[in-house]
């Protein structure tokens, strides 16, 4: 089913306005917290809270005008491989906090393995050679030769 | 200045002084080849292996992957038609029809050249200017301070590419960031919720490398661009004859100066130049008529105005701690991370230091010439390989340079959520160089402005009586701000 063009543009107009007023949300609730009894009350510029709040007020200011801007009058973004951007950023959340647990060798050729397969390559050979390589050698580098410990895997001491 | 150049003399003839220059440089031309990575992305990447060397290595490391990757990307621009910097996409009009034609080695002969001589003119003006900039600053106290902070910031206009106020409000974004944490008077915590890991403040380094490099990897992935394989035939550089500069020089030192004059000026960049540079070329040049068919004027243009605008950019970095675009914040943040303080007093601070910096960049100018010949031959063949490898050594890198910073996995949370939060607003039309620079920039501003109204009892009004400088540089940030409402005014009185 698809709507008229006035209702796509509505449409759009909202998606587009979206992240401006997530911001200002934000900003208002970042604003209300200086407000409660956390802070010491020193008053003027001693208080913790004083700079803090100037900017604040401008981030919700220009929150509220750029999502004024993007509902009137933004531009569309184009369309992007969103499933992929997905799956990586997944994978390296994963990536960096498992690399503590896991070591570095480990959890860099698993997210090496995703980033290559997300960005298209499906050549088995290279897709291995890389993805094992490119960690192994940082390891080497910096672990045996400039004597700079990255984390090591609990499996075996030299990766 | 001069009292300290032996000193200086001494940091740089040390085997990892010149090892740095040397390192530096290459891998600066390498990486500004490279399509993607740009100078921003390649100094961040470089920032976390500064942390075990000594002040002046580190800062000469990131100064020569900076100055080497602007003329890097000349190096693509030419042979596959795609700039490896934006500096150099005024390279491609004239660069790329050069090397169609069978031209390449000659192409990069004048690109080099062009961009070592800009690039030598802007240390002698970084060295000329800086001292005498720094000196008048001396004389700043906290509220001039504070008025020279609210110019640097007003820089956000000009690196705000696309939307103001999308501009503005990634700066207000990155002013709040430099907030959380620990109260710089009272101590006490602000904006941590209870959460133990914030109570030091967001790691500069990990929030730069996560809205510049992660977030640059997943936009590539959303894309899935593919380069083309280069078309030309390259069979080493060419350097042009003597008697082929003649009717050049003009045009040559006229862009250096176009170049010079507009590094000069906080935020407005290599590309700016370059493309003003081209753009006044064309109009006065005999050869006007060759001008993206490969005219060597063209090139010389382009080349000496990006790399001029390197020395010219270091001046207000150097001599008042004001960083002009993403790049040179990156640099004083690394400052800070070595436990030097950027500001006015800087060059009075660290004579040897600053000495040690103003040589190694003239040698780093000096250098690109035989390197940028041995590189362009090992980066053709490069320039061939398929993006996701690069995407993926970029991202193993950057969790590599992160960790050795602190050892803090915390950062590398930060560096994964700063590339993910920095993808949406990137897509969304916020430019990230504003947030870096609000980062950067926010805590001197707040504890000047906090210390100037502790001076003047809470007068903000106080701020100006008596206070010229400060009235002055406060004059010149509103004039900054209100520029685009100029522009913007004209362009309708213009349209009707």
């Amino acid at each position: 089913m698809t709507g008229t063009s006035a209702d796509l543009s509505q449409q759009s107009a909202v998606h587009r306005a979206a992240l401006p007023f997530a911001l200002l949300l934000t900003g208002v609730a970042l604003l209300l917290s200086t407000f409660g009894t956390d802070y010491a009350d020193l008053g003027g510029a001693f208080s913790p809270t004083f700079f803090p709040r100037i900017v604040l007020f401008a981030w919700i200011g220009l929150a509220t005008l750029a999502t004024l801007v993007e509902v009137i009058k933004g531009d569309d973004v184009g369309d992007a491989r969103f499933g992929a951007v997905v799956i990586v950023s997944l994978a390296l959340l994963g990536y960096v906090q498992l690399l503590p647990v896991l070591g570095y060798f480990l959890c860099s050729a698993a997210f090496a393995m995703v980033l290559l397969l997300a960005t298209g390559l499906r050549k088995p050979v290279p897709l291995l050679v890389f993805s094992l390589a490119l960690p192994a050698a940082l390891v080497a580098l910096f672990n045996h030769v400039l004597v700079m410990p990255l984390p090591v895997s609990p499996f075996v001491w030299w990766l | 200045m001069l009292s300290s150049v032996p000193e200086a003399l001494g940091l740089l003839l040390t085997g990892q002084g010149i090892a740095v220059l040397l390192l530096g440089t290459l891998l600066g031309v390498m990486m500004g080849a490279l399509p993607g990575i740009g100078s921003t992305v390649a100094v961040a990447m470089i920032l976390p292996f500064t942390l075990t060397m000594d002040q002046a290595p580190a800062v000469l490391l990131l100064i020569a992957v900076y100055a080497g990757s602007v003329y890097g990307g000349s190096i693509s621009a030419i042979l596959i038609n795609t700039p490896g910097t934006p500096q150099s996409a005024a390279t491609c009009l004239d660069g790329y029809p050069m090397a169609r034609r069978g031209d390449a080695g000659k192409a990069l002969g004048w690109s080099t050249i062009a961009s070592v001589s800009g690039g030598l003119a802007s240390a002698l003006l970084l060295i000329l200017a800086a001292p005498q900039l720094a000196a008048f600053a001396l004389n700043f106290g906290p509220i001039e301070t504070f008025a020279l902070i609210l110019l640097g910031l007003t820089c956000i206009v000009s690196v705000s590419t696309g939307s103001l106020v999308k501009g503005l409000l990634a700066g207000m974004i990155g002013l709040f960031l430099s907030t959380v944490g620990g109260d710089p008077i009272t101590g006490e915590a602000r904006f941590t919720f209870g959460y133990f890991p914030l109570i030091a403040g967001f790691n500069l380094l990990a929030v730069v490398i996560g809205v510049f490099a992660v977030s640059e990897v997943l936009i590539r992935v959303a894309a899935n661009i593919e380069e083309e394989a280069a078309t030309v035939t390259f069979n080493g550089m060419v350097l042009p004859r003597f008697a082929e500069w003649k009717g050049r020089g003009k045009n040559l030192v006229k862009s250096i100066a176009i170049g010079c004059g507009i590094g000069v000026l906080p935020g407005t960049g290599a590309a700016t130049a370059a493309f003003i540079s081209y753009a006044e070329a064309r109009r006065s040049s005999p050869r006007a008529a060759g001008f993206g068919k490969g005219e060597p004027d063209g090139l010389v243009a382009s080349e000496a105005a990006n790399n001029a605008v390197t020395g010219g950019a270091l001046v207000p970095t150097m001599a008042l701690g004001i960083p002009g675009d993403a790049v040179t914040a990156v640099m004083l943040a690394t400052l800070t991370l070595h436990g030097v303080s950027p500001g006015v007093r800087l060059m009075t601070d660290n004579p040897a230091l600053i000495a040690a910096i103003f040589i190694g960049f003239l040698f780093i100018n000096v250098m690109l010439l035989p390197l940028g010949m041995i590189v362009s031959k090992i980066a053709a063949p490069l320039l061939r390989m398929r993006e996701c490898y690069m995407l993926a050594a970029i991202t193993l890198l950057c969790v590599v340079g992160v960790y050795f910073v602190r050892g803090n996995p915390f950062d590398l949370l930060i560096m994964a959520l700063a590339g993910i939060v920095g993808f949406v607003l990137r897509r969304a039309g916020f430019p990230m160089p504003p947030l870096v620079i609000g980062m950067v920039l926010g805590p001197t501003l707040e504890i000047s402005l906090r210390q100037g109204l502790i001076l003047t009892d809470g007068s903000f009004a106080a701020f100006f009586t008596g206070h010229p400088i400060a009235l002055a540089l406060t004059a010149a940030a509103l004039m900054m701000l209100s520029l685009p409402l100029w522009r913007w005014a004209g362009a309708r009185r213009r349209n009707g």
